[in-house]
Formats: C-alpha cells, structure tokens, sequence
C-alpha cells in the first residue's frame, strides 16, 4: 500500500532497480530510439532563433503535436513501469488515478484551452504564471505562482532523472550514475539547443511509439490470459476483492485519487502551458478528442498488464513477485515477442524523457522570466538565460538524483499536488469569473504552497499520520479552492474590476 | 445566472468534499457517510467546473446541457451504484469480461464519457465556443493595443 499512499501524495516514478535487459535487440532498439531523438533535437536547435521559439514554440505547433505531446507530457514512466505495479498490487482501485481522463481533457478544453490559447493571442504569453499575472494584474501572484512550479518542478524532474536513470541503467547496464548523467545530458542537449520546439516534435515521435507499443502489449494481454473473461475468472477464484470497484483501496482512498487527478489535471503547467503554442486556435475543435483517444490507447497497457500478471501468479504460471514494480519487465521478457518488449522499454524512456523536458522548459520560464518580473525586473536575453537556465535547473536535478534516494522520494511526493492546489484555483476558476480577485488568487496559491509543504513535511518525518484515504494533495486542493472563493467574495468590492479590457474580453468570449 | 449558479455548485461541492476528509479525520474510523459525500461532491465539482469553462457572458450552455447532464448522470449513477452493488463473489457473473462493480467502473466511468464530450466540443466549437467572429475581435483587440502602444 506504500506505493499507493505515495502516488496519491503526488506523482510516483519509478524509484527501485529494473532487471537486466542488457539484450542486443534492446540494446539496438534504444540506440536507434535515441538517435531519431538527436536528430530531431538538431532539426529544432536550427529552428529556435527567439524566446518565444524557444519557450512556446514559437506558436506555432499544429493539432496533432499539440494533442500527442500533451499526452507524452502527461505520462511519465509511472504510466508503463509504476502504474501496471500497482494495478498488481491493490487491483482496481489503482485504475482510478487514470479514470478521470474520460473527462478530463474535454474540461481541460472548455475551462481552460480557448483562454489561454487567446491569451497568447492578445498578449506575448511565454509562462502560466504569465496568465495569472495578466488576469490579476499582479506580478506577486506570478512570481508565486512561478516559485510554487519551481518547487515542484526540482522535486518532479529529479525522480523522473532517477528513473531516467533506472532504465538507461537496466538497458545499457552502465551502472545508475551513469545512467542518471547519461539520460540527463541527452534530454539536455535537445532541451537547451532546440528549447520546447525540439520537445514537442520528440514528445510527438514518443507519444507515437507509446501509443503503438501499449496497444502491442494489450494484444498479447488479451492472448496470453484468454482473453478478458479468462483473466477475471482466474483471478475472482482466489482474490474477488482484487477486482472490486476498489481494489485493495478503501473508497475514500480511491475517490480521492479521482478527485486529485481529475480536478488537478487543470493545474498541470506542463500540459496547460502547451495550448499557447497551437498556430490556429481553431484547431482546438478536435483536442480532445485526439488527447482523450490517445490517453486511452496508451493507458491499455496500465491497465492490461497489472491484470494479467495477477492472473498469472494466481494460476501458478509465475511465482509471486518480489517486487510490484517488476510487473511489466517479466511480462514484457517472458510473453511479449523482444522487439517489442525492446520498444516498450525505449517506451519507456521516452515517457519520461518527454516529461523532463517539458519540466526543464517550464522551470525555467519560472526561473528567468516569472520570478524577475516578481521582483519588477526582466531579464535582457531571455533566450540566453533560459537556455543557462534549463542547463542549472537539470544539473540541481540530477545532483539531487544521486546524491540521496531519501531526498528524492520526498521532493518527488509533492509534485503534483502543488500544481494543482496553486494553480486550479487562481487560473482555471479565476480565467472563468470575473469576481475573483487579485487577493483572493494570491491567498489560493499561498494556502496551496503552505498547506502542501508543511503536511507533506510532517507526513515524511512521520511527525504526523493521515487515516487511510485522506491525502495532503487532496487536503490541500480543496483548502486552496475555498480560500479562493471565500477571499474573492470578501475583496470583491475593492478590487474586483481590476480586469484589462483584452483580458476581459478573452475571458467572455 | 449559469456562472452563478456553477459557482454555487462549486462552493457547495468543495465545501462537501472538505467535510468528507473533516469527517474522516476526526473519526475514529472513516464514516460511511465521507465516502458518499466525496463521491457527490467530486462528480459536481467536476460539473461545476466544466460548466463555468463552457458558459458565455449572458448566453449559458445552451445544447451543452444535454452532454454535461450525461457526463453527470455517469457520474452520480457510476459511482452510487458501485457504493451500493453486491461485492463480488468467484462465481459473479461477467460484464464484458469483468465484475459487475469493476465494469461499471472501467467501462461506465472510465469510457462513456468519452463518447459524449468530445464529440460535443467538437460539433458545438464554432457556436458554442469560438467562432470566427470571436477571433476577430481578440485580433481586433491586439491590434489596437499594438497601435497604443506604437
């Protein structure tokens, strides 16, 4: 159940080692994975001339990568390596963590694509905060709003390094600091040179091979326990409750995985921040769509693979494992024909090196552009220092990547929950009503930094324990939306009119 | 009134989601009643906010009602009937290959919902969410301010 209270505290990567798959056929396949990266990471460095090229692409994406890269933004390894241990380990409550992506992407579109879109159409937007600090007038809540993703971006990037680092570790076998250096340096060296373009085009390639992989997989889930029906009757002989609306979950703890990932999902940086860079904002007609269809394609294997596994071991076909975590490797190693369990495993690296980017190019918006315009300055070469940027932030990650595997698993329980409880509030309910003031968006965003660091702190020392099912990430989610509300009201009279008339104008259209 | 009344279901809606985790924190064991409560108040915050998203200035959802109360129906009836359904037994039937309760989770919850909303984002975008007069006058808008500040 660890593994379950971790990932409802914030995003749970893979964090223990995989087994060797130093194989010629692996080997071979991630090689050739990361080459195509390379070059599509030259092809966008020749592209990114400017700071907006090198932060929103220079707006200049179509739907398909907006859509694609969004979904590889969203899934991190946690999707292919974590997810499917999970779901072996607690059973159907770990589906609910994903179940919200039915809705979520068509909400994410209503509340929150057309605006921010439109944004960028009547103001140079490069951040999210930049969104938070036009709607309020407010450089206080932009540079909150950026120190709060700064936060969350050091922790989330250095568990996705260390898991970079896992797998590179497991296919190459070139030890874990070495694969924590290595995966770091390639991610760096298309994010510095070909900034978010180089992202979006690499997150576009990899969304595709996690698509067509977990789709794969499925097919071999199916074949492999006799199809749906063989796999639930094998497993309700032994272990009904497994496959329970919850799983081994209570209720509370499996509704409350829906309401973070579901509502949290509008705070997500990484994922909202790509809607500034579509060049018409009319294609917006078929994201979600695209984004739930894609989402759901490649979550098959999420779900598949921590079932059929589970059938495995109740039918005696595996032993039980060791680990949760090993779900998907033994799989993949022992069902799964090695090209294909070599193109899950590069799969897998691309989820997660798509990830990381898009943190390294959100950090460090956050770093040289939200947190001076705070402080009433801005930075001369914005495209310079955002490229010295990214490179500080990912070295700060990946040092704390090895450094200490205790730091890391604190940082990196956070993560999500800051984002959503900072920025849900301020951004998706205050881009849609005129009420909410620039004191209520600032009080939203200090509850959700507050609330969050100090339980999480008490919480990780053990100074503090919450009853099974009630999480800080959800504790604090829903502090920060009544904050907001309840400050809104009460200033609403001294400074609810502090809206700029294109900003007005975006939010009534 | 739309945005009024999906931000009354959002305050209503958070309030009962922190009395679910109040009530789960002070109790000794977590009451029957939070998980309800969390269950109602998580399927209309999720309303609430897709509501205020797709509301215009003085025009509401107009169609959209019909696929939100979908999406909301889903929700309500997915959830309530899971909290409320036998547990499951080596020889429940099958839905589809699953337990009653897991396929009304995966299959109700986790997939319906996905052949109604984007489907009515997508045939509504042009009248109910941008249409080429709207980009026009955001255009319009950043030219002026272009010339103002030239």
């Amino acid at each position: 159940m660890r593994e379950a209270a971790a990932v409802g505290n914030g995003g749970v990567i893979q964090s223990t080692a995989l087994p060797p798959l130093t194989q010629p056929v692996i080997v071979g396949v991630a090689v050739a994975y990361f080459a195509v990266v390379a070059a599509i990471g030259i092809w966008a460095t020749r592209r990114t001339r400017t700071a907006s090229d090198f932060f929103v692409a220079g707006q200049g994406i179509g739907l398909w990568a907006l859509a694609i890269a969004s979904m590889a933004a969203t899934l991190s390894g946690f999707a292919f390596i974590g997810g499917p241990g999970l779901v072996y380990s607690v059973g159907i409550g770990a589906v609910f963590i994903v179940l919200p992506v039915s809705i979520t992407n068509s909400m994410g579109a209503w509340v929150l694509a057309k605006r921010m879109r439109l944004l960028a159409e009547v103001r140079d937007m490069i951040t999210v905060p930049d969104a938070i600090g036009a709607r309020y007038r407010s450089p206080l809540a932009q540079g909150l709003a950026g120190l709060s993703i700064l936060i969350a971006v050091v922790g989330y990037m250095a568990t996705n390094v260390l898991a970079l680092g896992l797998v590179i570790d497991a296919i190459f076998g070139v030890g874990l600091v070495w694969g924590i250096w290595i995966g770091t340096l390639i991610t760096l060296a298309y994010s510095v040179s070909g900034g978010i373009l180089a992202g979006v085009y690499t997150d576009l390639f990899q969304g595709g091979l996690m698509a067509l992989a977990s789709v794969l997989v499925f097919v071999y889930v199916l074949e492999t326990g006799s199809g749906l029906s063989g796999i639930s009757r094998t497993i309700l002989a032994s272990d009904p409750g497994f496959l329970g609306p919850w799983g081994k979950l209570t209720p509370l703890a499996a509704l409350s995985f829906f309401f973070v990932f579901g509502l949290g999902s509008l705070g997500q940086p990484h994922v909202v921040h790509k809607f500034y860079m579509l060049r018409d904002p009319r294609r917006l007609k078929w994201y979600p769509l695209l984004m739930t269809a894609a989402l759901f394609v490649t979550l098959l294997l999420y779900v598949g693979v921590g079932l059929a596994v589970k059938a495995l071991v109740v039918n005696g076909t595996v032993p039980a494992l060791g680990r949760a975590d090993d779900a998907t490797p033994l799989f993949l190693l022992r069902f799964t024909p090695l090209l294909l369990a070599a193109l899950v495993f590069s799969g897998v690296a691309a989820a997660i090196m798509s990830t990381v980017n898009s943190f390294m190019s959100i950090g460090a918006a956050a770093l040289t552009h939200d947190l001076p315009v705070a402080l009433g300055r801005r930075v001369g070469n914005e495209l310079r220092w955002g490229r010295i940027a990214t490179v500080v932030i990912s070295i700060v990650a990946a040092l704390v990547a090895q450094a200490s595997g205790t730091l890391v698993a604190f940082l990196g329980i956070f993560g999500w929950g800051l984002f959503a409880s900072t920025l849900v509030p301020a951004l998706a309910i205050g881009l849609n009503w005129q009420g909410a003031t620039r004191a209520g968006a600032v009080a939203s965003i200090a509850t959700g930094l507050v609330v969050t660091l100090v339980f999480e702190t008490l919480g990780y020392f053990r100074v503090y324990a919450f009853p099974a099912g009630v999480t800080v990430s959800a504790l604090s989610l829903v502090a920060s939306v009544l904050v907001f509300l309840a400050v809104s009201w009460l200033t609403r009279t001294s400074d609810g009119a502090a809206i700029d008339p294109d900003i007005r104008l975006v939010m009534e259209v | 009134m739309t945005r009024s009344i999906a931000l009354g279901a959002l305050l209503a809606s958070a309030l009962l989601i922190a009395a679910a985790y109040l009530g789960a924190l002070v109790a000794d064991s977590v009451p029957v009643w939070a998980s309800w409560a969390l269950m109602l108040g998580t399927s209309t915050i999720m309303l609430a906010m897709t509501v205020l998203g797709a509301s215009r200035r003085g025009a509401g959802v107009g169609k959209l009602a019909v696929p939100f109360a979908v999406m909301f129906a889903v929700l309500l009836v997915g959830f309530g009937a899971v909290l409320v359904m036998p547990a499951e037994t080596p020889s429940s039937a099958l839905w589809f290959g699953l337990p009653p309760r897991a396929a009304v989770v995966l299959y109700g919850i986790g997939t319906l919902p996905l052949f109604v909303l984007p489907f009515a984002y997508a045939l509504t975008f042009e009248s109910m969410t941008l249409s080429d007069a709207d980009l026009e006058r955001v255009r319009c808008v950043k030219q002026q301010r272009s010339g103002t500040a030239a």
